[in-house]
Order: structure tokens, then sequence, then C-alpha cells
């Protein structure tokens, strides 16, 4: 049964070896991390963290793969194995395994052990919790987020925007709450919102359309591109982006996948890296420290991550403010961009 | 400043303090501040080098990027940052690589375009060029791209920076120098009057009347040094001379009444007679022992009192500003003015009612009874939590300021005749302003170190000091009850004295207005414009203790002058004149400049006016001052004037809130300037001496 959900990750062994060998003496904590695409940055500062602090762990990784399906069977291995702390990562994992908070089953989801998660959207909205002060369960994690006033004053420190344009998925709820958002912000800063949804058909958003909808929000005049954090925009990243620099507009990305593997200008995003380390501290709080999960806060870390995509800058010619380029972090691979 | 007959030896000693005490004080302030411009210059270098090389890292990191030097955004922005951080450096610059301005902060492009071009900086000059370009010392650094020279980073400092450094390290010294010779003088003056001329004095007076004949006193000095037995070995002589007196009467005594012989008891009794002709002794039996109380007894007590209630003249509407207003109902600008108007209205309600108990209860008891507000006031005023309680405090501290004040006015004018009593008060007026200078330039020093709150409780203490030396002084004998005036008050008959038109316009069109230039501009509107310009609380106090310094100077030259000329009211017109048109300067000049001008013009105003002004009463109300004593006219003057002291700042607030700081400035000076010229107009129907017309027959 243990055999039938190892899921290929060939790196969890090696992990989970490191640190036992490393603190023989103490006995480790043994978490269990559900993660829902790959061994990716979060996951990666969230066992740097406990390498870092000397803390011994074992880590039993498992890895859905997109696979929804999977997710039962975690939750079973997890309570068989009787674990010290789950982990979760992304929304799905997160309430698939963990439940809502008011639709929470023991039976179904893990209740008795304490878990973690990282990489959800909308903690709140996705009723992981019911306020970020506390989860008001055995349940503790971090968001990962940055608020939208403080993306939109960034973009504003960059370059003073008139129209804001934005492409997104009608079918994503985010993406809707961020145009609302967007747009009250654009009462009180003095810009005008432009929205361009993906057409869909058959109930699916299709591709092909993006590259005509940036053009659109051209033709209304928009100065600067607003990129959701969006599923499928960031699956079909380097498809917008391009669009957005054949059209010469700078865009802005409130995930980091656009600006550091694609061709968005500006980001202004928590990294991954950053969250990880972070939801381990709450680890630590709950195994080393005893806190009780629902004690402590869902936050994001404290330090934002300006990235500057300098290919795309010197494309664009819209040079970043002294203040902010000697704040930010550069992606400047040396290999030209061309609009 | 008049030191009676002790003139020479007084200055001759405050010579010899000046000699001990400036030299060493000179020397080793003139070393610290050479080892402080030692090290302030390469001082001063590296931390260019080190912005030079801070700003150069930025550049290059852009340029590294791919920016070109010419297209980098915010560069000013960037700059004005790091400029705000560091005073000390005057401007930043960045050019081409041949020399062309593209980005300057701090400096006009003028003045540096033709430098830059000049230049020549290679790659190689990897640490930097060091220039002088007229006043300014300039720093350039290559910024190397990607294919060689792009372009240069220039930091400038001031030559001028160090110097202005030094200058206001140089007057705080200064200023702490001079308060402590001005103190030390204080307090040698009061040693040497209390203890040996004073004392002196007193023996010089005895022994001028035994030289004719009068041995009916001796000198009561008590002490124990060498003037107490010097002193009590000359009342020696003199009770022996007494008891010789005595003897020889008793003996004659004796003869007279047990001589049978006509003729010796004649001629014992016109012994008798000649010896009582030629001599007097004291009735009682035995000389009686005088004691004289001195004016000058409360010089240094007045002068701490003084100095120490200054302290907070430079900064008290800027720690009004600084504290939060508690009530939302007045204007910002009325809280800041709101503690200095209370402040008055405190002296004048406290000194109404100190002149009528002062009468009852004697100077000790209401200096004593004075001292608790001013106490009180002060250490509180350094605890408010806000505005509303500050001006409560200060409205206090005001009260007891009157009621301190009024009683060493009341005491110097016990102690002295009708003959010494203008020395007296001139000794009293010149404790006053020398306090007003030390106070004023060491507080905005003190305020400046130690932060507002604390340097009022260094006022308190000082208060402190004073109280327990006035309290010993007083203790010591008090003062024989004068005889209490049996005049009786008719409020109602001294109100008529409005009636007399020369009183009335002198009130409303030259004492108000003087007032209120002193308390809405001086006070209250100088402190505030020169601090919104950036000027330090040393600087405002510099400009400030300007007004104390040329009062004192004018005043004594202008009593003697209207001594001379009796020219009194045309002084005072002209001292208004002198005084609005100064502070109108704001017209004119822009900066600094026309608040000196503005505070300079109010010395003279005021060094001018004040005392012909009380000088001229006893003529312009010869009637009144008949019926009801000069000192109730005097008071009710002082009182009424107070009104504008209380006005001044609320109505500057009113203007600062209506036209900001220049405006209210220039609003006030032509409030003061109009009143001034109604005066000297009517002015010329004053007539010269004394005005004999009754209210009746008054215009």
């Amino acid at each position: 049964m243990i055999g039938r959900l190892f899921f290929g990750v060939v790196t969890a062994v090696l992990l989970m070896s490191g640190p036992v060998a490393a603190e023989p003496a103490a006995k480790p904590y043994r978490i269990y991390m559900a993660l829902w695409r790959g061994w990716e940055d979060a996951a990666q500062g969230f066992k740097d963290y406990f390498t870092n602090q000397n803390i011994p762990v074992e880590l039993i990784i498992r890895d859905a793969g997109q696979d929804r399906s999977k997710l039962p069977e975690f939750v079973a291995e997890a309570k068989q194995l009787g674990v010290d702390l789950v982990f979760t990562w992304g929304t799905t994992v997160t309430v698939d395994m963990l439940g809502t908070y008011d639709t929470v089953d023991p039976a179904k989801h893990i209740t008795d052990i304490p878990a973690v998660f990282a990489i959800v959207s909308q903690p709140v909205g996705a009723k992981v919790v019911p306020n970020l002060a506390s989860s008001g369960r055995n349940i503790a994690g971090t968001s990962y987020l940055v608020p939208m006033d403080t993306q939109i004053n960034l973009l504003q420190s960059y370059r003073s925007v008139r129209k804001l344009g934005m492409v997104y998925n009608p079918l994503e709820k985010n993406s809707l709450v961020a145009a609302d958002e967007l747009r009250d912000l654009g009462k009180r800063d003095g810009y005008d919102l432009v929205v361009a949804p993906v057409e869909v058909v058959d109930g699916k958003p299709v591709v092909e359309s993006i590259a005509s909808k940036v053009r659109d929000l051209k033709a209304a005049g928009v100065d600067f591109l607003y990129i959701p954090p969006d599923t499928f925009l960031n699956i079909n990243r380097d498809v917008l982006t391009s669009a957005a620099l054949a059209e010469k507009i700078p865009s802005f990305a409130a995930a980091e996948n656009p600006v550091l593997s694609s061709k968005a200008m500006l980001g202004g995003v928590y990294r991954y890296y950053t969250v990880g380390q972070l939801t381990a501290y709450k680890a630590e709080q709950i195994l080393v420290h005893k806190i009780a999960p629902a004690d402590l806060p869902v936050d994001p870390p404290k330090r934002l991550s300006i990235i500057i995509n300098m290919p795309v800058v010197r494309a664009l010619e819209v040079y970043p403010p002294m203040s902010l380029l000697s704040l930010a972090e550069v992606v400047d691979s040396g290999v030209e961009v061309r609009p | 400043m008049r030191l009676d007959s002790s003139r020479s030896l007084l200055l001759r000693l405050l010579m010899l303090a000046v000699l001990v005490l400036v030299p060493p004080m000179a020397i080793a302030s003139l070393r610290a501040l050479d080892r402080f411009e030692e090290g302030l210059s390469p001082e001063m270098d590296r931390k260019a080098a080190a912005i030079g090389r801070d700003l150069l890292a930025q550049v290059d990191r852009a340029v590294s990027y791919g920016i070109p030097i010419d297209k980098l955004v915010g560069v000013d922005e960037f700059f004005t940052t790091l400029l705000n951080g560091n005073p000390e450096i005057r401007y930043l610059g960045l050019t081409t690589a041949s020399g062309d301005i593209l980005f300057l902060s701090g400096a006009l492009s003028d003045q540096l375009a033709g430098q830059y071009r000049a230049l020549h900086l290679t790659e190689a000059d990897m640490t930097g060029r060091k220039t002088d370009i007229g006043a300014f010392v300039d720093l350039a650094l290559p910024v190397r791209g990607r294919d060689g020279l792009v372009g240069q980073v220039h930091v400038g400092f001031d030559r001028g920076y160090i110097a202005a450094q030094l200058f206001g390290i140089f007057y705080d010294i200064a200023v702490v120098l001079g308060t402590s010779l001005i103190i030390a003088f204080e307090i040698l003056l009061f040693v040497v009057v209390f203890n040996i001329s004073g004392p002196m004095k007193l023996v010089a007076e005895v022994v001028h009347q035994a030289r004719r004949g009068d041995f009916t006193r001796v000198p009561g000095i008590t002490s124990a040094d060498e003037v107490g037995h010097f002193v009590r070995a000359f009342n020696g002589a003199v009770r022996q001379v007494d008891n010789a007196y005595r003897g020889l009467m008793a003996y004659i005594d004796e003869v007279r009444t047990g001589h049978f012989d006509r003729n010796v008891a004649e001629k014992v009794g016109e012994v008798a007679d000649r010896v009582r002709f030629l001599f007097r002794f004291n009735p009682s039996g035995a000389p009686q022992v005088l004691r004289e109380k001195l004016s000058s007894d409360v010089r240094l007590p007045l002068f701490l009192f003084v100095f120490a209630e200054e302290i907070s003249r430079s900064f008290l509407p800027l720690y009004a500003q600084a504290l939060p207003a508690q009530v939302a109902g007045l204007s910002p600008e009325l809280m800041t003015a709101l503690p200095i108007a209370v402040f008055m209205a405190g002296i004048a309600l406290g000194s109404l009612w100190a002149g009528a108990v002062t009468e009852r209860l004697g100077s000790r008891k209401v200096f004593q009874f004075g001292l608790f507000p001013a106490v009180l006031g002060c250490v509180m005023s350094g605890l408010s939590h806000g505005v509303i309680e500050l001006s409560l405090w200060r409205g206090i501290a005001g009260l007891g300021y009157a009621l301190v004040t009024v009683a060493c006015q009341s005491y110097i004018s016990k102690t002295t005749s009708d003959s010494n009593r203008a020395t007296g008060l001139g000794g009293y007026v010149g404790a006053v302003l020398t306090a007003a200078i030390c106070g004023t330039a060491a507080g905005g020093v003190l305020a400046d170190r130690i932060g507002y709150a604390p340097s009022f409780f260094v006022s308190t203490a000082l208060i402190l000091v004073s109280g327990w030396l006035l309290s010993q002084l007083l203790s010591m004998a008090e003062i024989p009850q004068s005889v209490v005036m049996a005049e009786e008050r008719h409020g109602t008959h001294l109100l008529r004295i409005f009636s007399n038109w020369r009183f009335s316009i002198l009130v409303l069109f030259a004492a108000i207005p003087a007032k209120m230039a002193l308390t809405g501009y001086f006070f209250f509107l100088v402190p505030l414009s020169l601090w919104d310009s950036g000027h330090s609380l040393p600087e405002i106090a510099r400009v400030m203790v300007l007004y104390p310094v040329v009062m004192l100077a004018v005043s004594s030259l202008s009593t003697r002058l209207a001594d001379q000329m009796g020219w009194r009211i045309g002084q005072v017109a002209l001292g208004g004149l002198v005084g609005g048109a100064g502070i109108l300067a704001a017209l004119a000049f822009d900066g600094t400049l026309p608040l000196v001008i503005g505070i300079v013009g109010l010395g003279i105003s005021h060094g001018m006016s004040a005392s012909p002004q009380l000088a001229s009463i006893p003529d312009i109300c010869w009637i009144e001052c008949q019926r009801h004593g000069r000192t109730q006219v005097l008071a009710l003057l002082r009182t009424l004037e107070r009104v504008g002291s209380f006005v001044g700042p609320l109505l500057a607030a009113v203007f600062l809130q209506m036209w900001g700081g220049r405006g209210a400035i220039i609003g006030l000076g032509a409030v003061v300037l109009v009143m001034a010229m109604v005066f000297a107009m009517v002015a010329g129907a004053y007539g010269n001496g004394p005005h004999l017309e009754t209210e009746e027959d008054a215009p």
C-alpha cells in the first residue's frame, strides 16, 4: 500500500535521508509534504529553513502532479504514518486535504495532525481560514499575494499610469476580484482600468485570443498592462507577455513567473522561496515551541521582491527610476529580446 | 547700570574677573576649535568620497544594465533624498563623459558647467579628482560603462560649511562664556555690595555724622568677617565716646547738685551746654543701631529670576507648535499663540493684584507667595502634554512673575529715598535687561542641546536658587512697615483719567502698540518665522538677543537725551514710528534680513520711548498725579498697556492664519505703524510742561 503511494519524486529519498543522517542523536520531526506540481521554490525554502536552523526533520514528499484524485490517498497515508505535521502546497491540495473551516470532516480530512499551508492565494476566500488572524483550528499558514495597493504603488513609482489595461480569464474568480480592486484604486490614484477578458469557447478560455485582446488594449490607449495571478495566464505567460512587448506596452505581473521566466517587465511579489521559509517558521513554532496553530496568524513575508526584467526594459526603453532600481532584483539574462 | 560710589572698585573687579576667566576659557575654546577644524576637514573629504562612491555604484549599476546615462529616470529625486540626508553636501551632479551637465541638484548649472567641461576626467581617476570651484569643493568620479568612460559623478560641498559650523560652535561657546561672565559679575557685585561696599557706606555715613558731633547711631553690621570686626571696633569706639559722654553728664549733674558754689555750678552748666551744643547723643541712653537695606541687594536674585523666565523666550511658540493641540475649535496658529497670550494675561492680572497686596503684606510675603506659582508654572510647563495645559501653566507662571517683580520693585522703592530712587530703579531695569540678554541667548543654546522640556527644568532650578537667595536676604531684617498710604482710592475717580485726552491717546496709540509689537511680533512671529526658514535654535536666539542688547544701549543714551532736551513725547512718537517701520522691512526684503531690521528697530523703539513714556506721565497727568498719587497713575498705565501684550500674539496668530508668515508680519507692522503715526500727528498738540487743566476743560 505504501509503495503504491510513492509518486515518482526521485528527490524524495535523497531529501529524507539528509537531515536525518546529519542529526542522528535527536529524533527528527516527521513532516508530510503534499505538493501540487512538483518540487519548486516554496518547497525548497521550506526545507532549507530547517537545515539552516539545525532542526532535524524527516520529510515525506508526495507530488499530486496536478491530479486531484490522488489527494484522498495522501490524507489516508499521512494519518497512517502518524506524522508530526502536514505541509500542503496550493489552494487545491489545502482545501482537499484540510477541508474548509465550515465543511471539515475528520473522515475525509486531516484534523488531529497539525498542518501548515502555503501558496493559497485567497486563504479567506477559499474558506481555509475564517480570517487571517487565526485559523480557529489545527492549521496555520502563510499568504503569498502582495496587497493590491502595494502592487499599484510600486507600479506607479515606476511610471505614472493614466490607463491601466488587464487581460484575464473570466472563468477565474481571482481575476474578477483583482479587477474590482484595481478599479477602486484607480479612483484613488486617478487612472482608468480597461479590461479585456479572453474569449471562452465551450467553457474553456481560448489561448489564441490573448494577443488580439492585448492589441485591443493598445488601441484603447493603455499605457501599462497588469497581469493578474491567473492560472490560465500563468500557463500562457509567454503568449501574453510577448504580445505586450510586441505592442510596446510595459507589463506588471502580480506573480513571479511572468517576470522571472517570461517577458513581463516588472513584478512586485513575495518570492516562493521566502514564502516557503516563512511557512517552515510557522511549522517550527508548532513543532518546537509547541504553539497552537490557531494562535499563529496567516501572514505574508515582510520583504517584498521588486523584480525588473532588464532585457524587456531595454527593448521598451522605459527605464526604472534610480531609487526603485536600487531596491530591485534585476533579471538580466544578457539575451536581448525584441518587440 | 549705575553702581553708586563703588563703581570704580567694581569696574576694577570686573576687569580682574574678565582677565582671570576669559584667557583660559578662550585658549581652551580656541584649542578645541582647532582640533575640531583639523578633524572636520578630512572628515568632509571622507564623507564626500563615501557619498560619491555610493552614488557612483548606483549609477554604474544602472549603466551596466544598459540604461543610457542621459536616459536615467528619477535622478533628481534620488539626489534630493541624498542631499536631505547629508546636510553638509551642497550639491550632486551627473555629467556626460565630456562634462556636459545631465543632472544637477543643489547648485546652478552656470556656476559649474564651464569647470566641468574643462575637467577632462579619465577612467584612470579611480579615486576621483578634487577641485576647487569658487566656494565649493568638487569631487568628480568617473562612470565606466560597457565601452569606457560614459559620464562623471560630482559631489560638492561648501567650503563655508565648516566655517558656518565653526561659527555656530564659536557662538555657543561665546554665549556660555558671556553668560557666565555676566553671572560672575552679578555675583561679584552682590558680594561686594552686600559684604563690603554696603556696610562701608553705612560706616561712612556714621563717621560723617560723628565728624559733625552726632554720635546717636552706630552701624548695625554683625558679620563675622573683617568688615564685621572693623565695624565692631568702630562701634566700640563710638560706645566708648557715648559712655564717656554719659559719665561726664552724670559727673556734671553730681557737681551741679552737690556743689554749693553757684559760680562753679554755672560754669559746669555752661560746659554741659557747650558739650550738648557741639555733640549729639542718643537720648534713649545708648546709640541707636542703624540697619540700612540697600536696593541693590535684590539685584542678583532678580537677575536670576528674570534669566530663568527668559530662557524660553526664543522657543516658546516652537514648543507650543510641537505639542499636540488638544482642542479642535481653535486654529493651530491661535493655539501656538495661546501660551504667550495667557502668560501676558497672567502678568497683567498678577500685577494688578500684587500692587494692592504688597502694600498690605510687604515685599517679603508677596515675594514668597509669588514663588509658588512661578516654580509650579515653570516645572509644569516642561511636563505639559498639550497646548491648553501649557497655556494654563504659562498663565500661572505669569502670575508668579508679576508677584515677584512687583515685590522687587516695591522693595527697591522702599529702600531708596527720593534722591536715589532713580538709581535704584535704573539698577532694576539694568538687571532685567542683562538677564534678558543672557536668558535669550543661553536659552537657545540650551534648548538645542537638551530639548525644550528640560530647559524649563533648568529655569525652575534657577528660580529656586533666586527664591532661596531672596528669602535669605529679606528675612534678615524686615523693612519697617512703611506708613500705609492714607490716601483713599476711588476707583471711579481714577478712571476719569480717561477724559484726559493726552493720557488716553498715549495709552491707545503709543503704549498698547509698543506691547503688541513686542509680544505679537518679537515673542511670537519672529521665532516661528526663523524656525520656518530653517534656522536652528541657537541661531534664533542669536537674532533675538539683538533686542535687549540694542534696547540696553539705546535706553541709557535716550534717558540722558530726554533729560537734557525735555523732548519726551517726541521721543515716544519717534520710537513708535521706528518700531513700526522696522517691522515693515519685510515689505522690502526677503529672508532673515527684515527680521533683523525689525528686531533692531524694535530695540531702538523701545529703548527710545520706554522711560520717556513713563517720565512724561507726571506732566501729562499733573492733576491726576496730585489727586491719586503718581504710583497709582503709573500702575494704571502699565495695566492698560498689558492689554496690548495679551492682544498682540492673538492678533498675530489671526493674521498668520489669513496671510501666512510674511503677511502676518506685514499686517502687524502696518497696525503698529498706523497707530504710531496717529500718535505722532497728535504729539505736536501735547505741548511742554505740566498740564494743569482739569478734566472739565479738556477738549
